[in-house]
């Protein structure tokens, strides 16, 4: 939190405190009229008064008028707000190896379901795109907030052959992402760059530009023999972290169609919040007024003030 | 009927003076108050054999054995006894006290007993006069030392007034009380708390102790509830304790103080009013 006028924050501290100091010697003057008792231990064994309540009510009081000075102080505060005109394009790979079937049916398979399970989750407004890569990177969905033809062109991505040109894909999202905005680049691959451009320098441009890369390898540890071929099919994982923290996302590793499901829902949820520093001087002057009326009527309600 | 009539046909005057025993003090000797039924146990020189004969069944002459009586009394004048609603629990008690040392006549003796005194001094003779009856030696009250020197000083026989708001007594003290409810005849006056009927404020409150202390409280409904129980649950144990150790017991009313010892001895309030 950052504040306009910082002085008056230490002023409007100081005056609350005095406030409070001298509203509770008023209240203690106050209550000193009124009852003589013959025996007290007996009044509090018998009574078992609830002091929490004033306590509460005097707690509440001095937290109120805290919350007052601090909107004297114009405060700023950084809050997580929906967003609602984000751009987010989801890069799917479509290489030979998303043909295993280590995640079932199989990873190619995996991934859509996943990438729909995204898209339906995603707040209205938020723009989606689909980037299907292999050998090449190609926009299957440009960018749109219309949820059935995004949920429909999930379909027409491609099925699984070629090699795996990851730069090309974030060369590509990043080239067709708005300049300004909430943006977000997923990546969900379970194969090693070996064509196109270097991601790595893909993904420090992406950075440079507020654009995150969340990266999702997919795959079981033991990985899989890709169908009609010997390969091998292995993630370098390293290289996925590196991309995400190079442009300040974050990686994530699947072992099946559940996990991928729950990642990209998860991501959904951090890819749909954007981070604004607003003015908080409204909400703040309001809560404290607001808490300052209800202790105020709670004190005469139980006859704690005047 | 007097207090000191009630005091005489007291059930609780210990045996040595109601079966014929020479009486330690010079009285008026016999009042015949009523013909009764024969009770087994009842003394046989007592008989009434005319009314018998009338009645074709045993009749007992009950009498009124008049002797000297040791008026005694204990009044709790600590600081818990000054509080009250209009006035001071303790201007009841001392109404209370004066209406039991006027019952006293004769040869009767006043005597006012507190922790570790007594005053006028064992042996002195004549009514103890309102003024007296409210002295305070000025040594901090204590009703058990208090009912510990009564239970030292009197002669067994002797009638005991005991008043205070008896927030000391507990468990160990039954043995002390059940000594001298049978010695003496003792009579406790309870003092009703001022706020029986209900704490007067809500919110937050400030009580001041009587005795010291202070705490500052909220009272809500829930607090009144409780401490209306509260209050009426201890003033019916501290009636019970006396009650099971052979007191006579009454309510002290913070308004008028011989009305609360006249209703203690089931009597009207003007059988007992200072003369």
């Amino acid at each position: 939190m950052t504040f306009d006028h910082p002085l008056r924050l230490i002023a409007a501290v100081v005056l609350a405190a005095l406030l409070a100091f001298g509203f509770a010697r008023l209240m203690r003057r106050k209550t000193q009229q009124d009852l003589a008792y013959s025996n007290i231990p007996f009044f509090v064994e018998a009574v078992k008064p609830r002091n929490w309540i004033p306590r509460a009510l005097f707690s509440t009081l001095v937290a109120s008028l805290l919350v007052l000075a601090i909107a004297v102080a114009g405060p700023k505060m950084t809050v997580p707000v929906p967003s609602h005109d984000g751009a987010i394009f989801i890069c799917i790979d479509t290489s030979g190896s998303m043909q295993s079937t280590d995640v079932q049916p199989t990873r190619s398979q995996a991934s859509k379901a996943a990438a729909r399970a995204f898209i339906n989750e995603a707040p209205s407004g938020i723009k989606i795109g689909i980037i299907s890569f292999s050998s090449n990177a190609a926009v299957v969905q440009p960018l749109s907030a219309d949820r059935e033809q995004v949920l429909a062109s999930v379909e027409n991505v491609p099925g699984p052959n070629g090699a795996t040109a990851i730069g090309d894909a974030l060369n590509l999202a990043a080239q067709d992402l708005p300049a300004r905005g909430h943006r977000a680049v997923i990546l969900v691959t379970d194969g090693v760059n070996n064509t196109g451009a270097d991601p790595e320098q893909a993904a420090q441009y992406l950075g440079a530009h507020h654009i995150p890369v969340y990266t999702i390898g997919i795959g079981t540890p033991n990985g899989d023999v890709i169908p009609g071929t010997n390969e091998q099919a292995s993630i370098d994982e390293d290289a996925l972290r590196s991309y995400a923290e190079a442009s300040g996302g974050s990686y994530s590793r699947v072992a099946d169609a559940t996990q991928l499901r729950e990642a990209l829902q998860r991501l959904g949820r951090i890819t749909t919040i954007e981070y604004k520093h607003v003015d908080a001087t409204v909400g703040f002057a309001l809560g404290g007024a607001c808490a300052l009326v209800l202790v105020l009527f709670a004190g005469i309600g139980i006859g704690r003030y005047p | 009927m007097t207090l000191r009539d009630a005091l005489l046909r007291g059930k609780k005057r210990p045996r040595s003076f109601g079966s014929g025993s020479p009486t330690t003090y010079r009285g008026d000797g016999y009042e015949f108050v009523e013909l009764r039924a024969y009770v087994p146990g009842d003394d046989v020189r007592r008989i009434d054999w005319a009314a018998t004969a009338r009645a074709s069944a045993l009749q007992t002459r009950v009498v009124l054995e008049d002797v000297a009586l040791t008026l005694a009394a204990i009044v709790d004048d600590s600081p818990s006894m000054r509080v009250g609603r209009r006035r001071a629990l303790l201007d009841a008690a001392n109404e209370a006290v004066e209406a039991w040392f006027n019952a006293a006549s004769g040869d009767d003796r006043c005597i006012r007993v507190g922790p570790r005194y007594l005053f006028p001094p064992r042996g002195a003779r004549g009514r103890v006069s309102a003024r007296a009856a409210s002295l305070s030696p000025g040594i901090p009250f204590d009703a058990i030392d208090a009912l510990r020197t009564a239970r030292a000083a009197l002669q067994r026989g002797s009638a005991l007034l005991a008043i205070g708001d008896w927030y000391e007594l507990n468990d160990t003290h039954d043995a002390l009380l059940s000594e001298m409810g049978m010695r003496f005849d003792c009579t406790a006056l309870v003092a009703r708390d001022p706020w029986y009927g209900g704490l007067p404020l809500r919110g937050m409150v400030r009580l001041r102790g009587a005795e010291g202390g202070n705490v500052r409280a909220y009272i809500g409904r829930r607090e009144r509830t409780r401490y209306r129980e509260a209050v009426r649950e201890r003033e019916a144990r501290v009636l019970a304790r006396f009650e099971r150790t052979n007191w006579r017991v009454g309510i002290l009313h913070e308004d008028d103080g011989s009305a609360s010892l006249a209703e203690a001895f089931g009597l009207h309030a003007a059988e007992v009013a200072v003369r």
